[in-house]
């Protein structure tokens, strides 16, 4: 089968995964007070409250039984309808969930592409260095550090590391130079004037134009002290997330260079007389590949977990941080609408994990 | 060719009875044998210890009637001094420092690692049985057992777990029992498709057809070839799993701490997070020894895990 | 490639010095450092392989069959095996003359062996054995399935292998091709039109005339097939200029010229290492001086034109491709592998047990190795593509003119395929002879053990046992018996056989054994 039809078949399984996804967070809606669920429901500072409760139990299908108001749910769902929170603690925030998760979504999205593209980066080629040299010292060295970043709790490694490297933890400590929280420093002529590319959005959080990712932005406008300004604010907490992805790549990607190792068609190739360079590269690394890539959904799923943390540490306008909050504030509505965005982003890097893996392995796309 | 022509007519479709003990024993020869294995089962051992001696004999610590305890909760304005670095010339409660509100870090982190060890415990041995008894079924039965589960555990896979977990403690509400349960539903599907992959490849095997053959319900199937075939990667998992559980455990409870609730019993990451204030001032005790007793267990089983994986796995003896 | 002319004229050469050996195998002794003891898996083994032979190898399983293929090529997996001494001739060059710089090995106690490997040494080795595997020693596994890499596709499996070996001349085809006049072929299409007999011959000649050679088959068949002139024609030229166009013909002689100069450089350096192995100064210092010089005079050339030719060698490299993959078709047709086409796109998983073991042999045979070592190639096969493969292999060795270590445990294999064969037992060469002569007269117990445990269908009626077996197993070899390995289980066992062990002796022209019924000789 070619991987046209693969993808497609693909594609096609995502639908019972959402149905699923769908279903979990309904339960978890479900199961609260009904009464308080249409409340939470509506913008409370609306106008002719009572009306608007009832339109909300409507909306909702609150009262016509579990399975109406399930569809009900899906319907709103994928209508765009997520209701309305509140935020408090830390953000200040009021408006609809799905404005709200467009505010901060694209802060998440730029602080996991630069882990996830700078892990890959390093673990590869290290991870094939050190898998090629079993019980070397450059392999003692590797399986160390990625034991122990790997068993490092990530928000321990977040706190540590804000404290030896963030600007002005500590007085007069020369590795700090970089800043400890927020996406960048809004300085009083920013606040005062900001440039036409800078929007502010609510509660505090600035929006950039056109890409919203506000490194490459500002980048766009030319305004590079704003750029690098950027940049350093992402540098810790990147790090932070790089080095416990990069630990779990390394781990698995040197135990299945070494499988690759004591394989058959390893002999093949070195009884064909091709170079050790070359036997490494394409017929170990290769296939060495094939399970990291079958693990990287895993990984990729605790990558979101320390987002979380992390962007509770360094104070990260994010998804995550924005979660948080939900919960502290005790908006309902913001809990289910990032748990199940969260779910969506894991949904998409599974798909993606899955078509590399049959790119990777012609044998898997039957 | 000879000795093949012997094996040949002894006729091999039901494994020795002995050759699985035997097995064992030179697995756990082996396992001996691979120093940095042990290291990791002897510190696992000992924190189980800890916690199984904190649990039978409550007192040795002292923490039970630590009245202070109580002032661990965050606002409690009972000793808001700074706290002291360790020393060793007091009592040995105080060798490792004290924390917020001066409680002595090393008792009560060694009372933490009961409450943290027991529920991991807990979370991985309910997701383990559940997992492997669902992913067996689901892998010999095969059909629409099989789609449904497997379509489950997708969707399981499919849910961010650390966020889910909050999700849903906060929808039962923030306790104990919550959050261990929470795990709990998060945890089994990873077993679910361990074993149902491994039932798969089992119920082909020559002597589990010959079993059938002979007329075995399929209950006993299951139970006597299919679970326990299963069984030797499990043991890896499960190894593997007890310091990630461990890790989630403390997560959650570090975000409660730093998000300013409070909890009790205490937990390490929560005591990380009361510690975290003041790193700033060069006080690197309260995060850094709570941390390094949860990376020491982390790295232990993974050791163990790793030295496991290398026995149980032909391909890799030597 | 392998034109039938050419195999003609060859054969009878071989006939001519069939005392040639191709391999040498001298005292070769590989140990496993397992964690449970040493593992003397070789112990001195010797034996010699003609040019143009078979040798067979038979033995149980676990008695060194298939560690001694590996040793040949130096592929036993390091750790924990190890050639630890010994000498390995392959076409007069000994791959293991830097043995003893490469490791040290250090025992303290039968678990406890230290290996440390000499990272220089190892290179230096590795480059050497690179040049020699696949060029001069090609090699068939047992499991094609798990032999082959399963993300490459065939094609690119087996064009690897030309490529890695066969660039220069490669380059020097492509040129002569590119040199060829239009007016050279009309001529050629018209005297084969008039002289309709003697096709071959004409073809031959002319083919060796513009160095063609390699596309004689090719050129035969399209005469075959084509009856037209214009259209005969067309068809050649399409054939030889195929990817010609795209590239001129200064870079495709830059390129052969660089290739050249690396050949030349790697030959030397191979000597080098050849003559390293004998004490004789004066010969190693002349062929620094030589390499010295070849560096200094043409090195400084072709320095930037490794670089050069990332940016501008890709289409010099695509139609270097090109012609690997034609050759590759040539050799998935000369394995009988229909539509070499689809064969060379496919992964392979895509393909039947057969058809891999078949891309396994077009892999070992893409550089026209002479010495084809086969361990076990139809052991995981089903029993008619078993008799296929056989086939193959036995008119393989008579088109290509390739020696044959062929490795199996069934001796019924043996007596169809093989001119002599080696009987192996724990490690140790028991019996060499010719196949007939050890069949009819087995010498060694444990060979006559090995016959006897032959079912036959005369035997039944002869005694009322359908089989003999040999009483005991295979001994273990972290701790194997002394003296004679076979002693325990033989039947005329002497006293002497446990205390010494008996020397592999000649007994008479081309018969060897090692057994002290025969000859007391001791091996120490």
């Amino acid at each position: 089968m070619e991987l046209r039809f693969f993808i497609i078949r693909r594609l096609l399984l995502i639908i019972p995964t959402l149905i699923g996804l769908t279903i979990i967070v309904f339960v978890l809606m479900w199961s609260l007070p009904h009464t308080f669920l249409a409340s939470a429901f509506i913008n409370p500072k609306a106008p002719n409250r009572a009306q608007q409760i009832i339109n909300a139990e409507n909306a909702l299908g609150l009262n016509q039984g579990i399975v109406l108001g399930y569809l009900h749910y899906l319907g709103n769902t994928f209508t765009g309808n997520w209701g309305y929170m509140t935020l408090s603690n830390p953000i200040k925030y009021s408006g609809t969930v799905l404005s709200g998760i467009g505010l901060f979504f694209p802060n998440t999205i730029q602080l996991v592409i630069f882990a996830a593209v700078l892990s890959i980066l390093i673990s590869i080629p290290l991870g094939t260095y050190i898998g090629a040299r079993p019980n070397s010292l450059a392999d003692h060295l590797g399986r160390i550090f990625s034991l122990s970043f790997y068993a490092i709790p990530v928000f321990v490694l977040a706190i540590v590391f804000q404290v030896i490297f963030g600007q002005g933890v500590i007085a007069g400590n020369p590795l700090g130079i970089f800043p400890i929280s927020g996406t960048f420093t809004i300085t009083s002529q920013i606040a005062i004037s900001p440039p036409s590319w800078l929007i502010s959005g609510v509660g505090g959080v600035v929006l950039s134009k056109p890409t919203h990712l506000i490194v490459f932005d500002a980048l766009i406008a030319g305004d590079y002290s704003l750029a690098s300004n950027a940049f350093m604010h992402l540098v810790l907490p990147v790090l932070v997330l790089t080095l416990s992805l990069l630990a779990g790549i390394l781990r698995f990607l040197r135990a299945s260079m070494v499988d690759a190792a004591n394989s058959e068609y390893v002999k093949t190739a070195r009884s064909k007389g091709v170079p050790e360079g070359k036997v490494i590269k394409l017929h170990m690394r290769r296939n060495a590949l094939i399970p990291t890539v079958t693990v990287l959904g895993l990984l990729f799923a605790s990558l979101l977990g320390g987002v979380v943390l992390i962007e509770d540490v360094f104070d990260y306008p994010g998804i995550g941080y924005l979660a948080l909050s939900t919960i502290l504030s005790g908006s309902i509505f913001g809990v289910l609408g990032t748990t199940f965005l969260f779910g969506i982003v894991l949904i998409s890097a599974n798909l993606l994990v899955d078509i590399a893996y049959a790119i990777l392995d012609p044998r898997i796309r039957y | 060719m000879v000795q093949e022509t012997v094996v040949r007519n002894e006729g091999q479709l039901q494994p020795k009875r002995h050759s699985r003990f035997e097995n064992a024993n030179s697995t756990f020869r082996l396992f001996l044998k691979n120093r940095l294995a042990m290291v990791g089962l002897v510190i696992t051992v000992i924190y189980f210890a800890i916690a199984v001696l904190d649990s039978v004999y409550p007192q040795w610590l002292g923490v039970s009637n630590l009245s202070t305890a109580l002032n661990f909760i965050p606002g409690h304005s009972a000793n808001l001094a700074l706290p002291t670095a360790p020393s060793f010339s007091g009592s040995w409660w105080f060798w490792l420092g004290t924390t917020y509100s001066r409680i002595p870090i090393l008792p009560v982190v060694l009372g933490a690692l009961r409450i943290d060890l027991a529920y991991t415990v807990l979370i991985v041995f309910v997701g383990m049985s559940v997992g492997v008894i669902v992913g067996s079924i689901a892998g010999y039965f095969g059909g629409i057992v099989d789609e449904i589960v497997m379509r489950v555990t997708d969707v399981f896979f499919s849910l961010p777990f650390f966020v889910f977990a909050l999700a849903i403690v906060y929808v039962l509400g923030f306790s104990f029992t919550n959050v261990v349960l929470a795990l709990m539903i998060i945890w089994w599907p990873t077993y679910a498709r361990l074993s149902r992959g491994l039932a798969l490849e089992t119920k082909s095997l020559k002597y589990v057809e010959a079993s059938r053959a002979s007329g075995a319900s399929n209950f006993r199937i299951l139970v006597s070839h299919i679970i326990p075939n299963v069984l030797s990667p499990v043991y890896v998992q499960i190894s593997l799993d007890l310091g990630s559980v461990i890790q989630l455990f403390a997560a959650i409870f570090f975000l409660v701490g730093s998000l300013g609730a409070s909890a009790y019993p205490i937990e390490i990451g929560y005591m990380i997070s009361t510690g975290e204030s003041y790193l700033a001032q060069g006080i690197w005790w309260p995060v850094i020894i709570p941390s390094l007793f949860l990376l020491v267990f982390t790295v232990a089983v993974n050791l163990m895990g790793d030295g496991l994986r290398d026995v149980l796995d032909p391909k890799l003896r030597r | 490639m392998y034109s039938i002319q050419n195999l003609e004229d060859k054969e009878s050469k071989e006939e001519a010095k069939e005392e040639d050996a191709y391999l040498k195998v001298t005292d070769l002794v590989t140990n496993f450092y397992t964690s449970r003891g040493i593992v003397k898996a070789l112990d001195k083994i010797s034996f010699s392989i003609n040019k143009g032979e078979i040798f067979g190898m038979v033995g149980e399983s676990g008695c060194g069959k298939s560690v001694t293929a590996l040793s040949i090529m130096d592929l036993v997996p390091d750790p924990p095996g190890r050639v630890v001494s010994g000498k390995v001739e392959i076409d007069g060059f000994n791959i293991f003359s830097d043995l003893a710089n490469i490791v040290r090995i250090r025992i303290k106690s039968q678990t406890d062996v230290k290996v440390k490997r000499n990272k220089r040494a190892l290179k230096k080795h590795n480059f050497m054995l690179s040049k020699i595997r696949g060029k001069k020693a090609g090699m068939i596994f047992q499991e094609p399935s798990l032999s082959l890499n399963p993300v490459l596709r065939a094609g690119e499996q087996i064009t690897e292998n030309i490529l890695i070996h066969n660039k220069k001349p490669i380059a020097d085809s492509l040129i002569n091709r590119a040199n060829l006049s239009l007016d050279d072929l009309k001529h050629l299409v018209e005297e084969v039109q008039k002289n309709k007999e003697n096709v071959r011959s004409i073809l031959n000649e002319w083919c060796r005339s513009n160095a063609l050679v390699d596309l004689e088959t090719q050129i035969n068949s399209i005469f075959r097939n084509y009856s037209d002139p214009a259209e005969i024609e067309s068809e050649i030229v399409s054939l030889i200029k195929a990817g010609l166009t795209s590239v001129d013909k200064r870079s495709l002689i830059e390129a052969r010229d660089y290739y050249s100069y690396i050949e030349k450089a790697e030959n030397l350096q191979l000597s080098l290492y050849a003559a390293e192995e004998g004490s004789d100064r004066e010969l190693i210092s002349s062929i620094e001086k030589e390499l010295e010089q070849l560096r200094l005079k043409e090195g400084t050339r072709y320095r930037f034109y490794s670089i050069k030719r990332i940016f501008t060698g890709r289409k010099v490299e695509r139609v270097f491709k090109a012609e690997a993959e034609r050759r590759a078709k040539e050799i998935l047709s000369l394995v009988s592998l229909p539509d070499p086409e689809r064969i060379m796109r496919s992964f392979p998983h895509e393909l039947s047990g057969g058809m891999q073991q078949r891309v396994m042999i077009a892999i070992a045979l893409a550089s026209d190795p002479k010495l084809l070592i086969a361990d076990e190639p139809t052991t995981a096969l089903d029993v008619t593509t078993q008799a296929q493969i056989l086939r193959l292999l036995r008119n393989l060795n008579k088109l290509v003119g390739a020696s044959i270590l062929f490795i199996t445990h069934d001796l019924a294999v043996i007596a169809e395929m093989c001119h002599r064969v080696a009987v192996m037992y724990a490690g140790n060469i028991v019996e060499v002879g010719e196949v007939l002569e050890i069949f009819d007269s087995p010498k060694h117990p444990y060979t006559v053990g090995l016959l006897g445990a032959i079912p036959t269908t005369q035997a039944k009626t002869d005694a009322g046992v359908n089989m003999h077996t040999i009483p005991g197993s295979v001994p273990n070899l972290i701790t194997p018996p002394s003296g004679c390995r076979f002693h325990p289980r033989c039947s005329f066992v002497m006293p002497v056989c446990s205390q010494s062990k008996p020397k592999l002796v000649e007994l008479e022209t081309g018969r060897k054994v090692a057994c002290f019924l025969y000859s007391s000789e001791v091996d120490d």
